[in-house]
């Protein structure tokens, strides 16, 4: 019991973050040159739009052990290109439930819109969906065990 | 006796012989009885004669629309692909439509599937279908010999036993919260019209699962996959399932692994219910294909929900609504977005 | 001087780097000029960068604005010349010669690595101009964080040491690049140029001199600039919303209207300054935002709502809606509240009480004024500004000043919002290079590079740089051991930590690398792709690699930057960054440099004053257009008009046109046609005509002009059809045209104003018919000045200089009659005599007129045949249907499909002067594409695996471009790569894998999640 809780205290999650290249992942490089601080469990995979992330993409990072996913994109109605961020609202919304639906916490998938001047809130985000996905702990359901 | 669905059947053999000897149409999709008194099967009736066969009744519960794409291919004359299109009308094709059937229909049309002029469709309004396996329980186990369906009743029969019950209590779970029995395309009327229904709190089944909390869904989500054998029975049922390859075949991408380890079979089912969304029409095809008894229409119901709830959207009633996902309203709801420009929800934080 | 027959330069010169000489120096480069753009600042972006967000799409506007910045940063025909100004222009047209001076930086643009440590360290703190002294900087700084050029400069009057050389210091102590450079001196330039735009922006009115506002006095009193950067989240309050005296949030904020803006008592001007009730709109609904919610009482006082550009009454409706309030009058004073700074406004309210209310914030809407410095400018090369101090322009030419060869842009002229600032600036542009046209391209440079080696059969070779930043990075991140751990991933086969590695010998030891090893693939770990890619894409190239073999990790920016306190944490992400990076570059294939060749031809729609302004701007270049016309002659609406707002004749200028394009030798009239049906893409189109020719093309511009509307009938009609003295607007010009002698015997007329506009039927505003209305109510005075005239009004918008008009009706004695939708006038016939009832609000109480005649301004409405042409070309209409551009502020001649244009009317109501700014933009926007033999087109584009395509559609339903088709015959979806944007809309939407994006496909992806998961 001891040796598990131990872990747990060690166990920092890790987070899968897909940024539009337009808007986000600008927001992303802001909180840096502002020297934002946030914790550093979030990798950033950098897609040209928010409508470019697939529900199979986040089904992907969860299996490969991503304890948490973060999709951002641009305000609705500064999308790059014209409308993806929409097309993806809709997308993630039937997504989010669906993986809750099925027992998934609702704290691991996360979405948010993040504009290339909001550093600040980026950093904010990072540090709240880490906070989230820390309080329910490693993933475990859509985890594949290998080997 | 005289039943609506005699009357049907009749009206059916009738109309398919009408077609298919007047040349209307080239072959006529409809069902005839199968080798188990329990079941039937979907048949093409190429000849007049053929059409004596057809049948109607509760057991009709695989979607015809599954077999439209295909059927009107196989009666296109062949070519290779990139081949232009013979010039002139094609063979057309004559189908009993009942609400959802019609509704995957409208979509096949939409997803460029079929064309519309190559259907005659003889529309049925469904008084719902009857779910094999909740006879089965009813007989208790008991090989069932014989069926009889009134228009409220059905009456099983076996070697020691005979038993009757009212046919709601025996309909497929899809059927019970149909608010939609009447197709919505057809060249033709069949039968008497169902009003459309009025369901007290059609997914209340859902809803009761989204009460519970996260790990008791988990857990109901892990039993209710437990036994597929991935047999994909389910996805070939399905009328809106005809991707050349699908995820699960394909390797590259390999989104899913082929074994039914426990995350690729979850992985599975969460995928082929997402492929559905906003498009699925409910038939029950997939539960009533699955040789597990697993309920995996739970989980494109939870989407169809949403799509209603979320986008007011409900898919194939008509031919010009474009699907859920192949359109965006700018005032979509968004409640589920985090955004940190927002004070909403960042509070949590001790940062300061 | 240069000998006048030499051909002109192919250059010119652009002053003023905000959003309107960012455009022009980009239309102008891109077609074909060298481009000299001086901006008197430390970097270009203007007032727009100063914004929080833009009207009436509430874009961000750094968003919005960056990527043009940094287009225009990285131009390789753009000269940019930064804290610079024009001292002197000599010559004339075609050969100018104009002398510069470039002050001193202080800090070398070259070794400049923008990582901020000298600020940090300047102990020099001084009020940021930037966010207009709210916020502090440093004497060395960045003028705002998405700066171009994103270098640092040195404030001379305030850095410590150029005061007091010695003293001070700090920032070339702490420079990792040794980029300080205290020695810097002004250098004086001379630029021979064919021509010069002028866009010299303006100054927003300094409030301070009207002491009623309280501004200076008391701290809760800001203007509208200074509220910009309070909501903004690079603010001073990082977009918090506090007010100054307590950094509080504001729970009630109040806009005061045309503060310095049609004030001839006080602020000296009369002018409107035709942006200000839209931004205060605009404050007040992001404000609401900002405060989440409706506890925020947000009031806007004004005069008349001018409201008056496209989707902008829409906005108005949905602000009151929201609950914004607006109440109509003039605030006589702000006054303290005596308790916690707050404020007391005074007014009349629609009871006709006095009411007082206390507000927490009071934002002084400030009007737009003619900069000082800009003007002094303009004197000096000898430009003629108009009696507000602006830049004289004329109606029939916009966008040119008195000196040849010298064009004007933006607000410079006239107070204007950024479409309209952004329209002229490419209008400017095509003036700018009409002249220069015969030496299209001969200064401009183009850069080669070596054969590409072919790598595809080789197994990866990837070279991985990991650069230490100085110490932005090393100082976090363990760089050696990420260049050691770097050296252990799969298909690395060579790994090198170094200092800078975007500095010059860096880059020329990397190619150098390349070559030696062999690679084929490489990585870099350093900053953000946003800024530095191109740069080592450049460096692929030159090494003789195709460009997009190369990924980059962001281990600056998103990892030591932001966990500064955790170095074990960001070295381990590090390694994990460049582990993705690995496994991403690994599967990059070489992609195409996409172009598509132009056909060089242009396809012009619509022969009114637009249509022809366009097609004559077009043919002047030599450049051979196709001009098509629904009806049987020239001329469109215009034919109906008597004279524009300036008191130029309409008729006479319509004829010169006409002449013009009728004996154009590169103008193919085609009247009486129709287009049936339109083909290809940019740079090739193919339109199929109804006289049955096909027309191959390399751009369109659609300019099919609108009509007005006849209200016959409904609570709008007023005898319109019933009674021979009820005109609408265009009707009563025609009659002017006509010189009818019986215009002079009319006793009295009545105007009703917004005849039928501005209601649930007609939503939107027209723009032009207040402004026409009064300048008819002011022609029948001239004809005879005792007629009585009265105009039934809702608002009056007689936006920027138009403002004149408006003053001289009154001092005329013209009768402004206000009513509202509640009391709309009443209208019936006498026994033939006109009967019109009003409610007058001031006096309370029913007017009635028996006017001779009653003039209606009723709506320009769009065309029917809007539709037809929407449906051929696939473009976009708004819901009032006009036609709908790529967008609404930064590109609003362009259709969202590429090689399309508006002008005119049928992209919103305009006036003339306006027209032809629009119509040479779009020409100027075409000439972009027509100039050129082949155009670039994206390289990462999707692409699609017919095996797995099933024909659904989804793909082509989800694409914006129109990029992706079933074809034909195989019903299989099919990329138009020219078209494709490369944003994978079409990917993630399709269902059976069979669409993906190049080197940004599903397996790629899949390959970064996989090793951002691997541990290591």
């Amino acid at each position: 019991m001891d040796s598990a809780s131990d872990k747990d205290q060690k166990w920092e999650p890790k987070i899968i973050a897909f940024l539009c290249n337009w808007c986000s992942y600008a927001g992303a490089d802001l909180a840096g040159v502002s020297r934002f601080q946030y914790p550093p469990n979030i990798r950033i995979i950098r897609v040209p739009c928010s409508g470019r992330v697939s529900a199979n993409m986040i089904l992907d990072a969860l299996k490969a052990g991503a304890d948490g996913i973060l999709v951002s994109g641009c305000h609705p109605g500064d999308c790059h290109y014209i409308s993806g961020n929409l097309y993806a609202r809709r997308r993630f919304a039937l997504l989010k439930n669906l993986l809750e639906f099925i027992g998934i916490e609702p704290e691991r998938i996360n979405f948010s819109w993040i504009s290339a001047s909001e550093g600040e809130q980026f950093a904010e985000l990072v540090r709240e969906v880490t906070t989230r996905i820390k309080t329910v702990g490693p993933a475990r359901h859509l985890v594949k065990e290998i080997g | 006796m005289e039943t609506l669905f005699s009357q049907t059947t009749e009206a059916i053999r009738r109309e398919a012989k009408d077609l298919l000897e007047s040349g209307k149409v080239a072959a006529f999709l409809g069902f005839v009885k199968g080798s188990l008194p329990t079941v039937t099967r979907p048949f093409v009736a190429r000849t007049p004669e053929e059409t004596d066969k057809l049948v109607w009744n509760g057991l009709c519960v695989m979607n015809l629309a599954n077999y439209l794409p295909g059927l009107l291919k196989s009666l296109e004359p062949p070519r290779r692909p990139g081949e232009p299109p013979p010039e002139g009308p094609l063979p057309r094709v004559g189908v009993i439509a009942t609400g959802c059937w019609s509704r995957n229909m409208v979509i096949q049309i939409q997803e460029n599937q079929m064309d519309r002029e190559r259907l005659v469709i003889l529309g049925v309004d469904s008084h719902g279908m009857i779910d094999r396996r909740k006879l089965e329980v009813l007989a208790g186990g008991r090989e069932i010999q014989s069926l009889e369906e009134t228009d409220e009743r059905v009456i099983i029969s076996g070697r020691d036993f005979k038993m009757e019950t009212a046919r709601q209590e025996v309909l497929r779970d899809n059927c019970l919260t149909c608010v939609h029995p009447s197709p919505v395309i057809l060249d033709k009327k069949i039968g008497p019209t169902v009003p459309e229904r009025r369901v007290h709190e059609p997914f209340a089944r859902i809803e009761e699962i989204e009460r519970m909390d996260a790990g008791s869904r988990w857990a109901w989500f892990q039993e209710e996959i437990a036994t597929c054998i991935r047999c994909y029975a389910c996805r070939n049922a399905c009328p809106l399932c005809y991707c050349p390859t699908c995820f699960v075949d394909d390797s590259h991408p390999q989104w899913v692994g082929k074994s039914i380890d426990k995350t690729d079979t979850a992985t599975f089912h969460i995928l082929r219910a997402y492929h559905c969304a906003g498009r699925c029409t409910d038939c029950g095809a997939c539960e009533s294909a699955c040789p597990m008894g697993i309920k995996m229409r739970l989980f494109t119901r939870k989407l169809q929900k949403d799509c209603l709830e979320l986008f007011a959207s409900e898919p194939g009633l008509d031919l010009n609504s474009p699907l859920p996902l192949t359109t965006y309203q700018p005032e979509d709801p968004d409640t589920f977005i985090i955004a940190g420009s927002k004070k909403q929800g960042t509070q949590g934080g001790s940062e300061k | 001087m240069s000998n006048p027959s030499d051909r002109p330069k192919g250059s010119v010169m652009v002053v003023g780097g905000g959003i309107a000489g960012v455009q022009a120096a980009l239309d102008m480069a891109d077609s074909g000029f060298y481009v000299h753009l001086i901006e008197k600042s430390s970097a270009i972006g203007g007032r727009m960068s100063q914004l929080d967000k833009t009207f009436p799409t509430n874009d961000c506007s750094a968003c919005i604005l960056s990527p043009k910045l940094v287009e225009c940063g990285r131009h390789l025909n753009i000269n940019l010349m930064t804290l610079s100004e024009v001292l002197a222009l000599e010559g004339e047209e075609g050969a100018f010669t104009a002398t510069v001076r470039q002050n001193p930086r202080y800090v070398d643009p070259a070794k400049c690595i923008a990582c901020g440590t000298c600020a940090e360290k300047c102990p020099k703190k001084v009020p940021n101009e930037f966010d207009l002294g709210l916020g502090k900087r440093k004497a060395i700084y960045l003028k705002y964080p998405q700066a171009v050029p994103l270098k640092y400069a040195i404030d001379p009057d305030q850095c410590i040491w150029l005061k007091k050389p010695g003293r001070c210091g700090m920032c070339q102590k702490v420079c990792p690049s040794g980029a300080i450079n205290f020695d810097d001196q002004p250098r004086e330039i001379q630029i021979e140029v064919g021509s010069v735009i002028l866009a010299l922006g303006f100054s927003p009115f300094d409030p301070s001199i009207l002491d009623f506002t309280g501004y200076g006095r008391l701290p809760n009193v800001v203007t509208a600039m200074e509220f910009e950067r309070l909501l903004s989240p690079s603010g001073p309050c990082l977009g918090h919303m506090e007010r100054p005296s307590d950094h509080k949030e504001p729970r009630r904020i109040a806009w005061l209207q045309c503060v310095g803006s049609r004030d001839i008592n006080r602020a000296c001007h009369g002018y409107c300054s035709s942006v200000c009730c839209m931004y205060a709109i605009k404050q007040a609904v992001i404000a609401r935002e900002h405060a989440q919610g409706p506890d925020l009482a947000t009031s806007i006082f004004f005069m008349d709502m001018r409201t008056h550009g496209k989707e902008f009454e829409a906005y108005y409706d949905r602000a009151r809606a929201e609950g914004v309030n607006f109440h109509r009058c003039r605030i006589h004073s702000v006054l303290p509240a005596g308790h916690d700074d707050n404020l007391i406004l005074r007014y009349v309210g629609d009871d006709g009480l006095i009411n007082q209310e206390e507000f927490d914030l009071v934002v002084l809407s400030v009007g737009l004024e003619m900069d000082r410095q800009a003007a002094e400018l303009a004197r000096r090369l000898g430009v003629e500004l108009d009696p507000n101090n602006f830049v004289a322009t004329s109606a029939f030419r916009p966008v040119s000043t008195n000196r040849p060869g010298v064009c004007v842009c933006g607000a410079v002229s006239e107070p204007k919002d950024i479409p309209q600032s952004v329209m002229e600036a490419s209008a400017s542009a095509l003036e700018a290079s009409r002249v220069l046209a015969p030496s299209r391209w001969s200064e401009t440079r183009k850069k080669e590079y070596p054969d590409e080696r072919n790598v595809w059969a080789e197994p990866p070779r990837i070279g991985v740089f990991v650069c230490s930043c100085g110490i932005n990075i090393a100082s976090v991140v363990d760089v050696a051991a990420v260049t050691d751990y770097a050296r252990t991933l799969p298909g690395v086969v060579f790994a090198q930590n170094n200092l800078f590695t975007c500095s010059q010998d860096t880059i020329n030891q990397m190619a150098e690398i390349i070559k030696r090893e062999g690679l084929n693939r490489v990585v870099v770990a350093s900053c953000t792709p946003r800024t530095h890619e191109p740069l080592f894409q450049e460096t692929l190239r030159d090494a003789g690699l195709n460009k997009f073999l190369f990924e980059m990790a962001n281990i600056r920016d998103q990892d030591s930057w932001v966990h500064q306190k955790f170095p074990d944490e960001a070295t381990q992400k590090a390694k994990d960054l460049v582990r993705m990076a690995v496994a991403k570059v690994r599967q990059d294939e070489a992609l195409a440099y996409n172009t598509v060749s132009v056909v060089k031809r242009a396809l012009v729609l619509g022969a009114g004053v637009a249509g022809m302004t366009a097609a004559l701007s077009i043919a002047d270049q030599g450049i051979p257009v196709v001009l098509v016309e629904r009806k049987d002659r020239l001329g469109g609406h215009a034919r109906k008009f008597y004279r524009t707002w300036q008191g130029d004749l309409v008729q006479e200028y319509l004829k010169g046109l006409c002449r013009q394009v009728e004996g154009h030798s590169h103008i193919d009239l085609r009247l009486g046609t129709s287009v049936e049906r339109v083909e290809g893409s940019v740079g090739q189109f193919k339109t199929l005509l109804s006289d049955g020719s096909k027309v191959s093309h390399g751009a369109a511009i659609i300019a099919i002009g609108a009509g007005s509307h006849k209200p016959r009938e409904g609570r709008w009609n007023y005898l319109y059809g019933k009674h021979p003295e009820v005109h609408v607007l265009l009707e009563l010009d025609k009659r002017f045209i006509k010189e009818d002698p019986a215009l002079k015997e009319k006793g009295q007329t009545v105007f009703i104003l917004c005849a039928g506009s501005r209601v649930s039927e007609k939503p939107y505003c027209s723009r032009v018919c207040c402004t026409h209305a009064i300048d008819q109510a002011l022609h029948l005075k001239e004809l005879n000045p005792d007629m009585e005239i009265f105009m039934l009004y809702r608002d009056i918008r007689t936006y920027g200089e138009k403002e004149r008009l408006y003053q001289r009706a009154r001092e005329k004695g013209i009768v402004f009659i206000r009513y509202d939708l509640d009391n709309i006038p009443k209208v019936w016939d006498e026994q033939g005599k006109i009967q019109v009832e009003a409610k007058d609000p001031i006096l309370d109480r029913p007017v009635r007129l028996h006017p001779d005649m009653l003039v209606l301004a009723t709506a320009v409405r769009p065309k029917v045949d809007a539709d037809v042409v929407s449906r051929a070309f696939k473009c976009s209409m708004t819901s009032d249907r006009f036609f709908l551009e790529a967008h609404m502020k930064l590109r609003p001649v362009d259709f969202a499909t590429d090689g399309i244009f508006m002008a005119g009317l049928c992209h919103y109501p305009k006036p003339m002067d306006e027209t032809i700014a629009q119509a040479k933009a779009a020409a100027a926007r075409a000439s972009t594409i027509l100039a050129q033999d082949a155009i670039p087109a994206e390289s990462i584009t999707a692409v699609v695996d017919h095996g797995k395509c099933v024909g659904c559609g989804v793909c082509t339903m989800v694409c914006a471009y129109n990029a992706i088709h079933l074809d034909e015959d195989s019903r299989l979806a099919t990329v138009d790569t020219a078209m494709c944007k490369g944003c994978g809309a079409c990917v993630a939407g399709c269902r059976s894998d069979a669409v993906t994006l190049k080197n940004i496909g599903n397996e790629q992806i899949m390959a970064a999640i996989e090793a951002a998961m691997e541990i290591c």
